[in-house]
């Protein structure tokens, strides 16, 4: 064969090489051509029945034929003599008709073959025969081929080392176009896979060629090679990684495209390809590449980043450091191709995780970019869009120009899915969180009505209950229209619903937003009987004995000796804040004289009264504010005045909270009604040398307005941010010191549930490929990772400061 | 722009002057000895940095008496621009050692306070 040729012209031609110009390049190009031929050369003639059609008849034609059938029935007579004569013919014509069936290339054309078949719907045995035959054929005839190549490949690969690791670029040229057509073929790339030196060759002649052919013929080599775990694991051994990088540079179109679908299937499917294109500066990269306008090409970037940043910090900081939030979100608004909107959410997802890139994503637009898609057709686009959404919710609750993210929220909440109701309600939770002009907005879009629906038809499903009962809350105060959602929630029939949520098996999370939804509705008159008429009441003041009996057992075993507790949690959840919640409601419930009365029957007046010597000072002014409400009537100031609290209520006229000494003081100024008047003045004089600060604030009446209401309990406590993530990441959150101020700004690491959301049925093919590599990483051996002063890498934060020695 | 040497936002466009400076590392049996530390990089808050330094770069902190680095000429608070080619303005400090550590001859350029720039 030519091979042998080949072989033996080598070495003479290279050792001319300098000698003349027109011999040695000319035979060089001669042989590599001279390879070309020979891969078209290696079929084995049998080639040409490859083309053969199998005659084939509809189902269609089969009908017809059969009511032809039914009408004419086979009634046509024969003569014994023509039978004879057909079955002659049939008999001389058999082995024309097994051939034309078998090998239906050999028969000449306008040759016409009786059928034994009368009926001509139907086909006869051998017609059957045929199709089966036919691919029996064509797999001998594919095996020989496939023979064929892989022994020409395997013979000619030695060769094509040699040729790609010639000086003369022309040479290396024709040989990487050479090896690129042999990839073509199943048989030969199999070969070149298997041969380490050949995809060595290849990647160096990608390293160093500046010449174009060569980087397209073995980048594209390599990018066939991709194709199989065995050509990956080879291109991965062999340092492609780091010159597959490189190309990333490269302005030709092919060559960009070649290099980042081979990237992109090693990052999926090889171990330790993330670490190497990391380590190659890949990441910075591919970010330049963002820019491109290919939308085919960008989806494939935008997955090799997602890939590339899940679960690792470093990574997703060099993405932020190369602009990356900026440009993902230019793609969020300026495309409308589903599979590269789909990779980019994605990649967003994963880096709103992140708590320096989440404010990025927010500056650059992120909100509003990823609102656009929330009525998209693409399931698992929106869920993503959702998912980023809620992870940087509560980095934007300062945002303006969401009106229409907050239209889109209230109307994903009608969706079917549970996992998009969730979302949508958290984002709507977050977004609310002290934000007047959204609170307002999602009021206007009848926000209101639809979390009430989502909680009815939710039913015990916390996961959706809890964000929507903390949207709630957050609309019903403290905002221009809040008075209008009190009523609302009313008139969508939810308090019914809601206050059975204080009820097992709501777990104490859900009980305390619910316990702050109800505080908020009692704030507006019309909704006190059908709050006392659902059992509100009752429900609160279970929860306080209970709350307030496990606060005292938490206190006598750290009295006893005990180790220094910061305080019973439940779900994360102080017993403490139930207390003040629960207190705090009964207050505002308590302005009403109906409720009042059953108040005064619960057997609860006692507790508060022992609550004004709780040491936190939020329960010490819901328990002085309730006894104020209280002993507005004259039982009441009775009742109070037996429990023994008069003392602790002088004391706190002193106390340094406004609130706290406005209500003492109102509390005596009513129990002294029915005083002495000498009583009344010693009284008198006590309250106005501890009040004389706030004298006007000192209403005569002493029914606390709603104004001076909101004065002296903000509504901080039951305005805190809906704390993301399945319930049991809750936990997480617990370890807050309870009398901060700010519940409302808890941060939230969301990377458990990136994690989850990989698992979480969204489609995604890479999540097994994940922990595969996840296992893999740590045993990676690459020369340059010697031991070092341990960074902190998983942190959520830039960390401090360190310096290396070296 | 000479100044924004010292205040670089990593990842933007930046020219300015700089020193080439080679540097041959001792070989210790296996081990291969610069002489010199660093820190720094875009992981890192540089406000934190006890020299006061003003951006993410990689800097030198600490060179050691005749050691390859303080024959190389190489001094403490040099900004160190490229390694062997490869940029520094944007690495991660785990990153920049690795570079550091990969070769035994250091094709390094800085930029130094007062004399590439003020």
């Amino acid at each position: 064969m030519s091979y042998m040729q080949a072989n033996q012209n080598r070495p003479m031609s290279h050792g001319n090489y300098q000698s003349g110009p027109d011999l040695p390049i000319g035979s060089a190009k001669e042989q590599t051509l001279m390879w070309q031929q020979n891969s078209y050369l290696g079929d084995s003639g049998i080639h040409s029945g490859s083309a053969t059609q199998v005659p084939s008849l509809t189902g269609k034609e089969d009908e017809e034929m059969d009511l032809f059938d039914m009408d004419q029935g086979y009634t046509q007579g024969f003569t014994a003599d023509q039978v004879d004569e057909m079955n002659n013919q049939l008999n001389q014509t058999r082995s024309q008709r097994v051939r034309a069936a078998m090998f239906p290339e050999t028969l000449d054309e306008g040759i016409e073959i009786p059928s034994t078949q009368f009926d001509p719907g139907h086909q006869t045995a051998v017609q059957r025969l045929a199709e089966p035959s036919q691919m029996l054929k064509h797999a001998v005839v594919n095996l020989i081929n496939y023979q064929d190549d892989a022994d020409l490949a395997t013979r000619a690969i030695p060769e094509l080392i040699k040729l790609l690791n010639d000086e003369d670029q022309v040479v290396v040229s024709q040989a990487a176009m050479m090896v690129h057509q042999l990839s073509k073929k199943e048989a030969s790339r199999h070969a070149i896979m298997n041969s380490p030196q050949m995809v060595a060759a290849l990647v160096r002649a990608i390293s160093n060629s500046n010449d174009l052919e060569t980087t397209k013929g073995a980048v594209g080599t390599l990018h066939k090679l991709s194709h199989h775990r065995q050509g990956l694991l080879a291109i991965f051994k062999s340092g492609g990684i780091p010159a597959l990088v490189k190309l990333l540079s490269s302005p030709v179109e092919s060559v960009l495209f070649y290099a980042i679908t081979t990237l992109h299937n090693l990052l999926l499917h090889q171990d330790g390809s993330k670490m190497a294109v990391r380590l190659a500066g890949g990441l910075q990269k591919m970010v330049a590449l963002l820019q491109r306008n290919n939308v085919k090409f960008l989806a494939i970037v935008t997955d090799c980043l997602q890939i590339l940043a899940y679960g690792n910090q470093e990574s997703k900081l060099i993405i932020l450091a190369s602009q990356g939030p900026i440009e993902l979100v230019r793609i969020m608004r300026s495309y409308d191709y589903e599979k590269l909107l789909w990779t980019t959410s994605r990649v967003l997802k994963v880096l709103s995780v992140c708590s320096s890139n989440k404010p990025a994503i927010v500056e650059a637009g992120g909100m509003q970019a990823l609102a656009m898609h929330l009525g998209n057709p693409s399931q698992r686009l929106v869920q993503n869009c959702l998912w980023t959404l809620r992870n940087l919710s509560d980095a934007a609750t300062k945002v303006d120009g969401l009106e229409g993210l907050l239209q889109s929220l209230v109307q994903v909440l009608q969706s079917q899915d549970v996992n998009v109701v969730t979302c949508a309600a958290g984002i709507l939770s977050n977004l609310t969180c002290n934000n007047q002009r959204n609170k307002v907005t999602v009021c206007q879009v009848g926000g209101v009505d639809a979390l009430v629906r989502t909680i009815v038809q939710a039913g015990d499903r916390e996961e959706i209950t809890e964000p929507a009962v903390c949207a709630l809350r957050h609309l019903t105060s403290r905002h221009v229209e809040s008075e209008m959602a009190q009523n609302a929630v009313r008139l969508n029939y939810g308090i019914q619903v809601i206050v059975k949520l204080l009820n097992p098996p709501s777990r104490w999370p859900l009980v305390k937003a619910v316990i702050g939804l109800i505080r908020n509705l009692a704030l507006c008159s019309a909704n006190h009987a059908p709050l006392r008429e659902h059992g509100a009441i009752h429900h609160l003041v279970q929860l306080l004995m209970r709350a307030f009996q496990d606060t005292q057992r938490q206190r006598a075993s750290v009295a006893s000796g005990g180790s220094q507790q910061a305080g019973t949690y439940a779900d994360g959840v102080r017993m403490e804040e139930i207390v003040e919640g629960t207190v705090g409601a009964l207050h505002i419930l308590a302005r009403e004289s109906h409720n009042r009365s059953i108040i005064r029957t619960q057997m609860v007046i006692p507790i508060f009264v022992q609550l004004l010597f709780n040491d936190i000072e939020n329960i010490q002014r819901v328990a002085a504010g309730v006894l104020c409400e209280l002993a507005a009537d004259k039982e009441g100031a009775e009742m109070i005045e037996q429990e023994g609290a008069t003392a602790p209520l002088t004391e706190l006229l002193h106390s340094r909270n406004e609130g706290v000494a406005t209500y003492a003081a109102a509390v005596l100024f009513r129990m002294s009604e029915d005083k002495p008047q000498d009583y009344k003045k010693r009284l008198s004089m006590e309250l106005t040398n501890s009040l004389f600060r706030e004298e006007n604030v000192w209403n005569a009446d002493l029914g606390m307005a709603p104004d001076l209401q909101d004065i002296l309990s903000p509504d901080q406590p039951y305005d805190n941010l809906y704390a993301q993530g399945p319930p049991s990441v809750h936990s997480s959150h617990g370890g807050r010191p309870y009398q901060q101020q700010g519940y409302d700004q808890i941060p939230i690491d969301m990377q458990g549930l990136e994690i989850g959301s990989h698992g979480g049925g969204n489609g995604s093919t890479f999540s097994a490929i994940e922990a595969m590599e996840l296992n893999a990483e740590p045993d990676l051996n690459f020369e340059h990772i010697d031991p070092l002063p341990t960074p902190p890498q998983d942190n959520n934060q830039v960390a401090a400061w360190y310096d290396t020695d070296l | 722009m000479a100044k924004m040497a010292f205040q670089h936002q990593a990842g933007t466009a930046m020219e300015c002057l700089s020193i080439p400076i080679t540097l041959h590392k001792d070989v210790d049996g296996e081990n291969l000895i610069c002489g010199f530390k660093i820190g720094g990089g875009i992981d890192q808050d540089c406000r934190k940095s006890p020299q006061g330094y003003t951006d993410n770069g990689i800097y030198v902190t600490e060179v050691h008496d005749s050691s390859p680095a303080s024959r190389s000429g190489l001094r403490v608070h040099d900004k160190i621009l490229q390694c062997n080619g490869y940029d520094f303005t944007m690495v991660t400090h785990k990153k920049a050692v690795s570079y550091v550590q990969k070769h035994t001859v250091l094709n390094l350029l800085v930029a130094r306070k007062g004399v590439t720039s003020t």
